[in-house]
């Protein structure tokens, strides 16, 4: 085993020492101005220099909003039928190769994600009112 | 021929996602107010699959005629035993949880159908011969125990609870993840067979990674201590009958998991691993330990004993032999009986309007309310501790002879030291409840099925126990055995 490339572990050095280089400089990105900020500049706060900002005008509405749980509940849908569409593609190109065995186990996982969507249907996850 | 032959060594998991599927649609279309019926036809399911399976691990199936789809999926005798006990607490989260739900208004319809999927990942993932097939169980068990958590939604303490398990529960799965990625991209191969041909030879750094990281992600997932740290939070916030769950059925399910990846994939490195596992084992033991000894609330105290728990399984697993195997196998069992004793006798707390009492100081002069409750209580913390004449003694006694069989000494007598720390805490709650001034909070009446779980499981770990022993240690040496076996 010593002698596959793949196993040399001082061959990956490089992305290591990459790896430690670029967490080193984001934390000194992050670190170093609110270590200097602090060090150097006066701090003064009033009202005016804390109050939000939004090109030129006072903001107009908080930009933490709540955002409605309908929109998740359609993500979430939205991506499990994404990915079944994603995984037919490879079980149709290689349907000569798995055969009926391969129709059927595909089926059953059609079949299980219809009951799930009859269930987010009966639930009333799919309507917006 | 193969795929026929498969598909009946899947039996169990086909039944349970079957009628996880078919309760999902009487839920959706019947309400809530089918929940109950639902939890009753869940039992009736997974007593099936309990029945299919206890034959299986009497005749002690191992070896390549308990191999599914080539190599995936592993039906031996070992992941009979822990189905058997992972059924064993499914059966009784579902039996304690209707009338806690009902009284604080979340008896929902999906309640049961989330235990049946958890159960599958757990069957699942006792049964994986592979790295994928472990995954998929373990996502799948964990993904219905986060909703698990949360249940109660008009409880922020379980919408914390849940969160909580949820974050810290997939860092846990993407550790796990990228250890299985590096194991795979080190051996060329993801089934626990192959692994282990390939590491034969030596392990090379890059397989070591991937082995540690892997036992890391496995440790956040069986709270062992350093990765301990969401198992208090988590257990006082969740729906009790959801704790209990979540301290019998998948604890079984990830220590079984634990096993076969350091004995199956890994059994031919076996000090590469074991180093890690001595270290979680004293670590969980004294930590779970000193940090009983403060606690206020019975259900952060039961997590903490659950720390202290798994640290004595772990002893059992750094043996790596098969009778250290089996040794974990009987300590799961009586750990089963103990933490759902335990909990269940927690649920029976209750003051004269019905609501759950959690607090240790509610426990006081109990005897004088309810000696027959105070009675189990005290034989589960004795049983915790270890105190002869019941089963706990004997659970502990098989872990620390394998461990001293195996060589680890050293590790047997830290462990038994340790494990006096812990009997404190335990007989602290026997003192409080038998010799303190009685509080008079505990008041309410109890449900007759707490009552039979209650008396079950204290049969279960009292002297009597000490009659099945020996079948059961035949049982769990057959089972242990079909782990080593070549496939």
């Amino acid at each position: 085993m010593r002698v596959s490339p793949l196993v040399d572990l001082s061959q990956y050095l490089p992305i290591l020492i990459f790896l430690v280089i670029a967490a080193g400089l984001s934390a000194a990105f992050v670190f170093l101005p609110m270590g200097v900020a602090h060090l150097t500049g006066a701090h003064n706060p009033n009202a005016e220099k804390l109050s939000e900002y939004e090109c030129g005008f006072p903001a107009f509405e908080d930009p933490r909003s709540q955002f409605d749980v309908r929109f998740y509940l359609l993500a979430m849908l939205f991506i499990i039928f994404d990915l079944e569409a994603a995984f037919l593609f490879p079980w149709a190109v290689s349907l000569d190769l798995t055969g009926w065995p391969g129709w059927i186990t595909m089926m059953v996982f059609l079949f299980e994600l219809a009951i799930g969507l009859a269930y987010a249907w009966k639930k009333g996850a799919l309507e917006w009112e | 021929m193969e795929l026929q032959a498969s598909l009946s060594l899947i039996a169990p998991e086909i039944v349970l996602s079957l009628s996880a599927l078919a309760l999902l649609l009487i839920g959706a279309w019947g309400g809530d107010k089918t929940a109950r019926m639902n939890s009753i036809a869940a039992c009736i399911a997974i007593a099936f699959c309990f029945a299919i399976v206890a034959p299986r691990v009497c005749a002690g199936v191992g070896g390549p005629d308990a191999v599914a789809f080539f190599g995936q999926f592993k039906a031996d005798a070992f992941s009979g035993f822990a189905k058997l006990l992972i059924y064993a607490g499914s059966v009784a989260a579902l039996l304690i949880a209707p009338n806690y739900l009902e009284r604080v208004g979340a008896m929902r319809a999906e309640y049961p159908v989330l235990v049946i999927l958890a159960t599958l990942g757990m069957s699942i993932m006792v049964s994986a011969g592979d790295l994928l097939t472990l995954y998929i169980g373990l996502e799948l068990n964990s993904l219905a125990a986060y909703v698990l958590a949360a249940f109660v939604r008009s409880d922020s303490r379980s919408a914390e609870a849940g969160l909580k398990y949820f974050v810290l529960g997939a860092l846990a799965s993407g550790i796990l993840l990228f250890g299985m990625s590096l194991t795979y991209g080190f051996t060329g191969t993801t089934n626990f067979n192959a692994i282990s041909t390939v590491v034969a030879g030596g392990l090379s750094g890059g397989a070591m990674f991937g082995l540690i990281f892997m036992l890391v992600g496995l440790a956040f997932k069986i709270s062992a201590v350093p990765f301990h740290m969401w198992t208090p939070d988590v257990y006082e916030g969740a729906p009790t009958p959801v704790t209990a769950f979540f301290a019998s059925a998948p604890k079984v399910a990830a220590v079984a998991l634990l096993a076969r990846v350091a004995l199956e994939a890994f059994g031919t490195q076996v000090d590469a691993w074991r180093q890690v596992v001595v270290f979680a084992a004293l670590a969980s033991i004294i930590v779970g330990a000193l940090g009983a000894i403060g606690q206020k609330n019975i259900k952060r105290l039961l997590a903490y004993s659950s720390i202290n728990n798994v640290g004595f399984i772990l002893v059992g697993l750094a043996a790596g032999t098969a009778q250290g195997a089996a040794s974990m196998l009987l300590y799961l069992a009586v750990y089963v009986a103990m933490t759902v004793g335990s909990f269940v006798a927690l649920l029976m707390l209750k003051n004269e309007n019905g609501d759950q009492l959690e607090s240790i100081s509610d426990l006081s002069g109990l005897r004088s309310v309810s000696p027959v409750l105070a009675f189990c209580l005290m034989s589960m913390m004795f049983s915790l501790a270890g105190i002869p004449p019941f089963l706990g003694f004997w659970a502990k006694l098989v872990v620390f002879q394998a461990a001293v069989d195996a060589n680890l000494v050293v590790l047997a007598l830290l462990a038994i030291a340790a494990s006096v720390i812990g009997a404190f805490y335990y007989i602290k709650i026997v003192k409080v409840m038998f010799f303190d001034q009685p509080s008079g909070v505990v008041l309410g009446k109890s449900d007759g099925v707490h009552w039979a779980l209650l008396i079950i499981s204290t049969l279960v770990i009292s002297p009597l126990g000490y009659l099945a022993t020996s079948w059961f240690g035949d049982l769990a040496q057959r089972a242990a055995a079909t782990l080593f076996l070549l496939s």
